[in-house]
């Protein structure tokens, strides 16, 4: 039973993935009458649901739970529980999010089902420790996703799936291609034994890990959404519907930098694999960094800039990775600060994304030159889309600013001076379109007077993720012990 | 076994091809050399008996089809016809074979010869008889549904390379029955794997033996799943959909003509001898019958029994209409599958208290027995009574794929008819 | 792989896999390179046989051969005529160097490697040592699979309903 019991988080999501459907059957057998209750019904079930999963993770917690189950295929430890939550959370907000987007929509349960199986997906990613489960957790993310993107069915939304279902279909068989390597190296698909061979490696099989670990980062960066990875993200994120590209920027991402942790730290930590992966994502963090901002200074649609700034923000996780190949403080600075920027992350791309849905579904538009003037139609709206983009750009009091600043100090104290100034300068770079949004929503002439009214749920959606982000900005320990507990983990 | 073991104890043919092989590698030599012999002697000896029981069933068919309706059918070659089926041979080899212009010509060559693979191969894991079998591999019912769905891709590659549109048409029948059927198929098969407890057919018809029992009396409702899902993946009447030649000519081999119409014509009988077999096989004993094999050579039973099943697909095709396609979809979507899962489930609830309890074969068969063929009465009736009350307007509308396969399309009364692809 | 006929069988399937799969690239005509693909699954299977694996061989003529390779075929009858074949494409030349890069250090690599490599005899019951695996140390992703598959099917059918997502 504990195998189940410490599954339970995954279990409950997918359990009410079944559920929401099988009530949406009974709605469409019980006849119009009850039709009126269905999607807040629906919504609130897909709630209850994520809300489940956050108490059992807690409760795994406060019950000392943790351990391995199904036969070492998962280890449900601090790490996996720090992303149980984090992913939960961010369904949760997804979901109270989509309430007023699906309002004329008939396949709610669908949508709902799909956003729920996907975060169980992407739990299972942080949580396992077998390639086998990872593969299948990896496919039931993506898969999800893939039909979330083209939930819209319009021109756009299903261009936008069949790209995003072409490149990660290929990247998916890349990252298995690595996995067979690394099979093929120590023959064991599981993590650990892997590690321990790996440690123990000779010259003969280190071109071998060496391409395992080139097709395991293709592979799985394009979940990440890093330079060279990244040609998907702005075609996805403009076409898929906001919720969707909201769940895409912070989900997906998170589950990608999980699962990249799990499988380098555990099974590609030791030995002298991990000065060449860490020199790689140094590199790579560089590059994202660098080249996501820069094409996100030309971008006029909100949704495609706030693509490439996630790429941006991407490449600053990135450097969390290269610091962890030093010596063992670096390990845990560098594994903490990723964890602790993806918290904070969440938080403030969930807002921003949001407000973009609360304002643009209201202009209908999501050119940045339509913003004009939101201030004015919206006072709240513009104040919280504000700070979400000032905790992007790294500006106290918002968590951005903790989070980059960890980031950068866990960098320069493992010599990686040059990675520290390239972020800081990106920074400055990015600093200007963030702004750019801002002043244009609050010094510009509106197009009308009307005032934006955003929707109930889309309005306390946006309180969580703008409240959560100042408390972090203010009162960062808590989070920042969870994520050094999750990171002890690979200590 | 009590036969004498000499070589001219012909009541096992096993016996002699044993003899000889023991001669042969008495002479010395590789020892693959033996293999391929007995290899050889197999392939030889099920490719004439095909031969002849295709020619023989030519000439059965007709003649008891022509009697259902009240026709005299081929009398006129031979004594009552008989050597009707060569003259229809020579004719065919004699003919011309035409390919048309616009064929695909290599696909064109490829389909008639392929469609004769899977109903070949297939016989080389049937046990004819003790010991009697090519390759019992211990995976043989996987094996089995897996050839025989080659034998779709066979049709619509001929019907592909035809490029006529009645041909393509059948194609298309062809690969949506197979995508369909297939499931059920497997599922039907399933259940008997599950109370067998092995994939050999071989270890199916000891089973079978041991406790006395044929399959089917245990399972009814897989046999006639399995029977109308093979029925439809080798093309038999009512369910030769695809080849209707009452909608479209002659389906997938319209353009063929001489001696590439007759493979299809061959390979349509290898694949229901094929099939029988496998019947036979998995349901009806095999090579055994309660004890009458000590007295009779077990090929004859099976032979015998072949032949019995063989005749029931005949007796379908003369007694039964053609199915309509989306007839012939939702049933396997709509009825057999569903069946076939409360089957497995039930089937597999059986053996887990069969084998937990570990009670005596003689008590728990029987009353499996009972069960499922209450089972099997109740769900039929019951599932088809549900179907059919439905309420007009829940019944599903008719799906897209079976307009574009050429299906007539009804608008039903009352103007509730708004098809899937907007007016059909 | 030892004796000279599982070499001599290793070598003809393996020209088999790769000359079709080769063939499939190269070929314009779809349903021609869909059933070249056919040829290539079954060198596959083969290949598989070689290794005493028979359960997987069966499995994969069943599933590659006998449903996705069908599957493609039906997808492609679908699609309008002037959709079928392969188009000339801007990056062939980049194509194939980038394909023969891989491919150089791909082999550069294999033949490098230490490989670790597991002694096995000839044929044993794979399919039951399969079942329990599957329903023992590897129940997870095996239930795990099949939640993949709903989500799947839940998919297609969301994507090709006919009706459009907005109920107005």
């Amino acid at each position: 039973m504990d195998s189940v019991n410490r599954f339970g988080p995954e279990l409950i999501l997918l359990a009410m993935a079944a559920v929401i459907i099988l009530a949406d059957i009974g709605w469409a057998l019980a006849g119009t009458g009850a039709e009126r209750m269905r999607r807040p019904a629906l919504g609130a079930l897909a709630l209850t649901g994520t809300a489940a999963s956050i108490i059992w993770s807690a409760l795994l917690i406060a019950f000392d739970e943790q351990g391995e189950a199904f036969s070492g295929m998962i280890r449900v430890d601090d790490f996996a529980l720090f992303f149980n939550f984090l992913f939960a959370g961010t369904a949760a907000i997804v979901i109270l999010a989509s309430i007023d987007f699906l309002r004329r929509n008939r396949f709610v349960a669908e949508y709902y089902a799909l956003i729920l199986a996907s975060t169980a997906g992407m739990m299972l990613l942080a949580s396992t420790i077998d390639l086998i489960a990872i593969f299948v957790a990896l496919e039931l993310t993506g898969i999800s996703l893939y039909i979330l993107v083209a939930f819209m069915k319009d021109g756009r939304s299903s261009e936008a799936g069949l790209k995003y279902l072409l490149l990660g279909a290929i990247s998916s068989a890349v990252a298995l291609y690595g996995m067979a390597y690394l099979f093929g190296i120590t023959g064991s698909t599981s993590l650990d034994e892997i590690g321990l061979v790996v440690s123990e490696a000779n010259g003969e099989t280190r071109s071998a890990l060496v391409l395992a670990m080139v097709f395991l980062i293709a592979g799985f960066g394009f979940k990440m959404a890093i330079v060279p990875f990244q040609m998907w993200v702005p075609d996805v994120y403009e076409g898929a519907p906001t919720p969707v590209t909201a769940f895409l920027s912070v989900g997906s991402k998170a589950a990608g930098f999980a699962v990249v942790m799990r499988i380098f730290l555990t099974a590609l930590g030791d030995g002298s694999i991990s000065s060449d992966w860490a020199t790689v994502f140094a590199i790579l963090a560089a590059i994202s960094m660098s080249l996501g901002n820069i094409t996100a200074l030309v971008q006029g649609n909100i949704k495609r800039m706030l693509g490439y700034s996630s790429i941006a923000q991407a490449g600053t996780f990135l450097i969390g990775l290269a610091v962890v190949a030093a010596a063992d403080p670096q390990l845990l600075l560098g594994t903490s600060a990723v964890l602790f920027f993806l918290g904070t992350y969440a938080f403030t791309n969930l807002g921003a994304f949001i407000a973009v849905i609360a304002i643009s579904s209201k202009i209908g538009s999501d050119q940045i030159a339509d913003y004009a003037g939101v201030a004015k139609r919206s006072p709240l709206l513009a104040l919280g889309l504000t700070i979400c983009l000032l905790s992007l750009t790294g500006i106290p009091p918002t968590a951005g600013f903790i989070a980059k600043v960890y980031v950068f100090n866990a960098a320069v104290q493992a010599d990686l001076v040059w990675l520290a100034i390239v972020g800081v300068l990106n920074s400055v770079v990015a600093a200007y379109y963030y702004l750019r949004v801002v002043l244009n929503m609050y010094t510009a002439e509106p197009a009308s007077e009307e005032s934006i009214q955003p929707g109930y749920y889309l309005g306390l959606a946006m309180v969580v993720a703008v409240v959560g982000l100042l408390v972090i900005g203010i009162f960062p320990s808590p989070l920042l012990e969870a994520s050094e507990a999750a990171a002890r983990v690979f200590g | 076994m009590p036969f004498l073991a000499k070589w001219y104890d012909l009541r096992d043919l096993g016996n002699a091809v044993g003899a000889f092989l023991d001669w042969i590698r008495d002479l010395g030599g590789p020892d693959w050399i033996p293999y391929v012999v007995s290899g050889l002697i197999g392939i030889v000896a099920i490719l004439l008996w095909l031969l002849v029981s295709q020619l023989a069933f030519i000439w059965i068919e007709r003649r008891v089809i022509g009697r259902m309706q009240a026709r005299i059918g081929p009398n006129r070659v031979g004594p009552w016809g008989l050597l009707q089926p060569i003259a229809d041979a020579l004719k065919l080899l004699l003919k011309e074979a035409i390919t048309n212009r616009y064929a695909d010509k290599p696909l064109f060559w490829l389909g008639p010869v392929l469609i004769f693979i899977p109903a070949l191969v297939v016989f080389a894991v049937i046990p004819f008889g003790e010991g009697m079998s090519l390759a019992d591999l211990n995976v043989g019912v996987l094996f089995v549904i897996a050839i025989t769905s080659i034998n779709s891709i066979a049709i619509f590659i001929s019907g592909w390379a035809s490029n006529n549109k009645f041909a393509l048409l059948g194609s298309m029948r062809a690969i949506a029955m197979l995508i369909s059927y297939e499931l059920v198929q497997a599922f039907a098969l399933l259940g008997v794997v599950i109370f067998a407890g092995s994939m050999r057919l071989g270890d199916i018809v000891a089973w079978q033996s041991e406790f006395n029992t044929w399959m089917f009396l245990l399972q009814p409702l897989a046999l006639v799943a399995f029977l109308i899902a093979s029925a439809v993946e080798i093309n038999r009447s009512p369910m030769d959909i695809s080849e209707a030649e009452s909608e479209i000519v002659a389906g997938y081999h319209t353009e063929y003509s001489g001696i590439k119409f007759g493979f299809f014509y061959a390979a349509e009988y290898f694949a229901g001898f094929a099939v029988s077999a496998i019947v036979v096989t998995l349901f009806l004993g095999g090579w055994t019958a309660f004890g009458l094999e000590r007295w009779v050579p077990g090929w004859l039973i099976f032979l015998s029994k072949l032949y019995l099943v063989f005749f029931l697909f005949i007796w379908t095709r003369g007694t039964l209409p053609r199915l309509r396609i989306d007839q012939l979809m939702a049933f396997s979507w709509k009825f057999l599958l569903e069946l076939l899962f409360i089957h497995i489930l039930v089937v597999g609830a059986e053996v887990l208290i069969w084998h937990e309890g570990d009670y005596p074969a003689v008590v728990v068969l029987p009353i499996f027995a009972v069960i499922n063929w209450t089972l099997a009465v109740a769900l039929v009736v019951g599932w088809a009574t549900f179907m059919g009350h439905l309420r007009p307007e829940r019944r599903a509308k008719r799906a897209v794929l079976t307009q574009e396969l050429g299906a007539t399309y009804f608008r039903p009364a009352g103007g509730h008819g708004t098809g899937p692809m907007g007016e059909a | 792989m030892e004796d000279t006929g599982s070499i001599v069988a290793f070598w003809l399937l393996a020209a088999l896999t790769l000359g079709s799969a080769l063939a499939v690239v190269l070929i314009r005509d779809l349903i021609r390179a869909v059933v070249l693909l056919i040829t290539s699954f079954l060198g596959v299977a083969g290949l598989y046989i070689t290794l005493s694996a028979d359960f997987v061989a069966v499995v994969q003529v069943l599933i590659y051969v006998g449903a996705i390779s069908v599957l493609m075929l039906f997808a492609i009858m679908l699609t309008p005529r002037a959709g079928r074949n392969n188009a000339e494409t801007f990056f062939r030349i980049p194509g194939i160097l980038l394909a023969g890069l891989m491919a150089f250090t791909i082999s550069l690599v294999s033949l490098d490697t230490d490989w670790a490599v597991v002694e096995r005899g000839g044929f044993e019951e794979t399919a039951s040592a399969i079942g329990e695996a599957l329903l023992d140390k590897y129940v997870l992703p095996f239930e795990l699979a099949a939640v993949l598959l709903l989500v799947a099917m839940l998919g297609a059918i969301l994507l090709v309903h006919p009706e459009g997502t907005d109920e107005e």
